[in-house]
């Protein structure tokens, strides 16, 4: 038995994947993302910046986190962009170095997908929306974060690109992404109930990075539906020390990721 | 049960500005209307006694503009059946889910989806606004699929300075923008507390332009309000008082999002009976709130 939830561990992998000095920006759903903010900015990254979505905000004072991204008690902030400006610098590509990122799809080349599944013009899923995915090539690194590891989420190829991963792989990654210069890194890190990903450099695929603990190789597998390249006893993901546990429940004092999913 | 109680005007006359939900819908939107954006994003700021009104008359809608992203705004005017296309880059509930009748009319090829992204929908607004006739993206957006899905709106072209491909978004230009405010003035200049959200740029970029508020105050009251949270009243055809006029949706510097009534309405909104069941309920009645 653990004595944390498993987005906790989630919070806790992100925020450890963000360094000192960094600016990150995030979406919707965010409350994972402001943890792993505010937790990294508590402990090991005191120069972290982050945007919180479409409210503007820039290094909201938490406690609580609120669960909607727009929601006004972010306001209470370093400093506030109207979301016309975080639109704009989005845009240039030289000022975000992490981009939070979630989808209905998420592939083996990390492209995520929020548009719809099966075909655009006659859905079996119509999604809400990709929002600023487009934009996701356009940061420096993108962490995609989800709570559904299961085989409709994790695809060989999504249905619709909404936020640009490794495109189709090497080569067209080559020739209009970061070959082109024209791009950040790409994906860096995928978080999920189950494990964290990565990518390999040189296939551009998925791989398992870490599973969490009390999960198996296998049970990530099936969960899967591309195949993960993966070490055959690969390394746990660390739980959260007491001192992120005691700095991520005073941020989250209503218990968001304390509640069961 | 059309009514056409008095007339909302454009420009600076001193008064007359303050309407009543149901006479700024009829002097302004009409019957139909062509290009209609509304304001809040996610469950914030959704200017939702206005958008009842238009459910209440009918009003057909050729097409609505969203924020970047919409929620109860959008779900109910497409459940209602009035929307014939749809220009969004987001229509959702966030933490709570999907929206049921978006979903429900896309999936059912009831409506027409124009998906954008939110640098289209920003810089759009933006070309609108400053009577450019449209927008370049910046590079790297063509990597999505988005803009291959909506060539109404997007072009690829060669950069004339660089020779390189392009992207460009066509400027919106609504005919009407309905957007909320927590204060106006009998002239219509309007504070938006909290986050403005792309709602200032939406009633930059629109001919007529209704505001909603919670309550109407004295024009010394707006005197040195933060530059960019204020509209001023030239760009305001028509205020409407809707105190609590965004429930369930929040109203910043005023009240939170009602989290059970929008379940609710989620839980309602999962067929189109229950839909219909909760229109009944929740728009046929309150008419007498909005006046």
């Amino acid at each position: 038995m653990s004595d944390y939830t498993t987005q906790e561990l989630m919070a806790v992998v992100m925020s450890r994947h963000l360094a000192d000095g960094e600016v990150a920006i995030m979406g919707a759903v965010s409350a994972l993302p402001l943890a792993a903010c505010g937790l990294a900015q508590a402990s090991h990254a005191p120069g972290l910046w982050y945007v919180a979505g479409g409210s503007g905000a820039v290094n909201p004072h938490l406690a609580p986190i609120p669960e909607s991204s727009c929601d006004e008690r972010l306001l209470d902030a370093d400093a506030a962009l109207p979301l016309p400006d975080v639109v704009m610098l989005e845009g240039r590509g030289d000022v975000f170095d992490v981009f939070f990122a979630g989808g209905l799809q998420i592939d083996a080349h990390g492209n995520t997908n929020l548009e719809a599944v099966g075909d655009l013009a006659h859905p079996r899923l119509r999604g809400p929306g990709g929002v600023g995915l487009p934009f996701l090539p356009l940061a420096g690194r993108v962490v995609i974060y989800t709570m559904s590891h299961d085989t409709r989420t994790f695809v060989e190829k999504v249905d619709f690109v909404s936020g640009p991963g490794f495109l189709s792989g090497p080569q067209e990654w080559q020739e209009k992404g970061r070959g082109n210069r024209r791009t950040g890194k790409g994906p860096a890190l995928v978080v999920t109930p189950l494990c964290a990903l990565d990518f390999d450099p040189v296939s551009l695929r998925a791989r398992l990075l870490t599973v969490h603990p009390g999960v198996s190789v296998q049970q990530v597998r099936e969960a899967t539906g591309f195949e993960l390249f993966a070490a055959e006893r690969p390394e746990v993901t660390e739980p959260p020390t007491p001192a992120e546990l005691e700095i991520l429940r005073r941020i989250d004092s209503d218990g968001l990721l304390r509640r069961v999913a | 049960m059309r009514r056409r109680a008095g007339r909302a005007s454009r420009g600076g006359a001193l008064t007359g500005k303050l309407v009543s939900a149901e006479a700024a819908v009829a002097g302004l939107v009409g019957d139909r209307c062509e290009v209609l954006a509304i304001g809040g994003m996610h469950l914030h700021n959704n200017p939702m006694a206005v958008i009842y009104e238009l459910i209440r008359e009918e009003i057909r809608i050729k097409r609505l503009v969203t924020s970047p992203s919409a929620a109860l705004n959008a779900d109910v005017l497409i459940g209602a059946g009035l929307v014939d296309r749809v220009s969004t880059s987001y229509v959702g509930f966030e933490h709570l889910g999907l929206a049921p009748c978006f979903r429900r009319a896309a999936e059912a090829g009831t409506i027409e989806v124009e998906s954008l992204d939110e640098a289209a929908i920003t810089h759009g607004l933006h070309a609108g606004a400053s009577g450019s006739p449209f927008a370049a993206l910046p590079r790297g957006l063509e990597l999505s699929d988005v803009w291959r899905s909506s060539p109404g709106s997007y072009r690829m072209v060669v950069d004339p300075f660089t020779e390189q491909p392009a992207l460009l978004i066509r400027a919106i230009r609504p005919d009407v923008a309905i957007i909320h405010a927590a204060e106006a003035d009998e002239r219509g200049t309007a504070w938006l507390a909290g986050a403005p959200f792309t709602d200032r740029l939406m009633a930059m970029a629109a001919t007529k332009v209704i505001v909603q508020v919670e309550r109407m105050v004295s024009t010394a009251t707006m005197a040195g309000k933060p530059a960019g949270s204020t509209i001023p009243g030239f760009l305001v055809s028509a205020v409407v008082e809707a105190p609590g006029g965004c429930r369930p949706t929040a109203s910043h510097g005023n009240y939170a999002f009602d989290e059970p009534a929008v379940r609710d309405y989620l839980r309602a909104a999962r067929t189109a009976e229950g839909f219909a069941a909760w229109l009944a309920q929740s728009v046929a009645a309150p008419r007498a709130i909005n006046r």
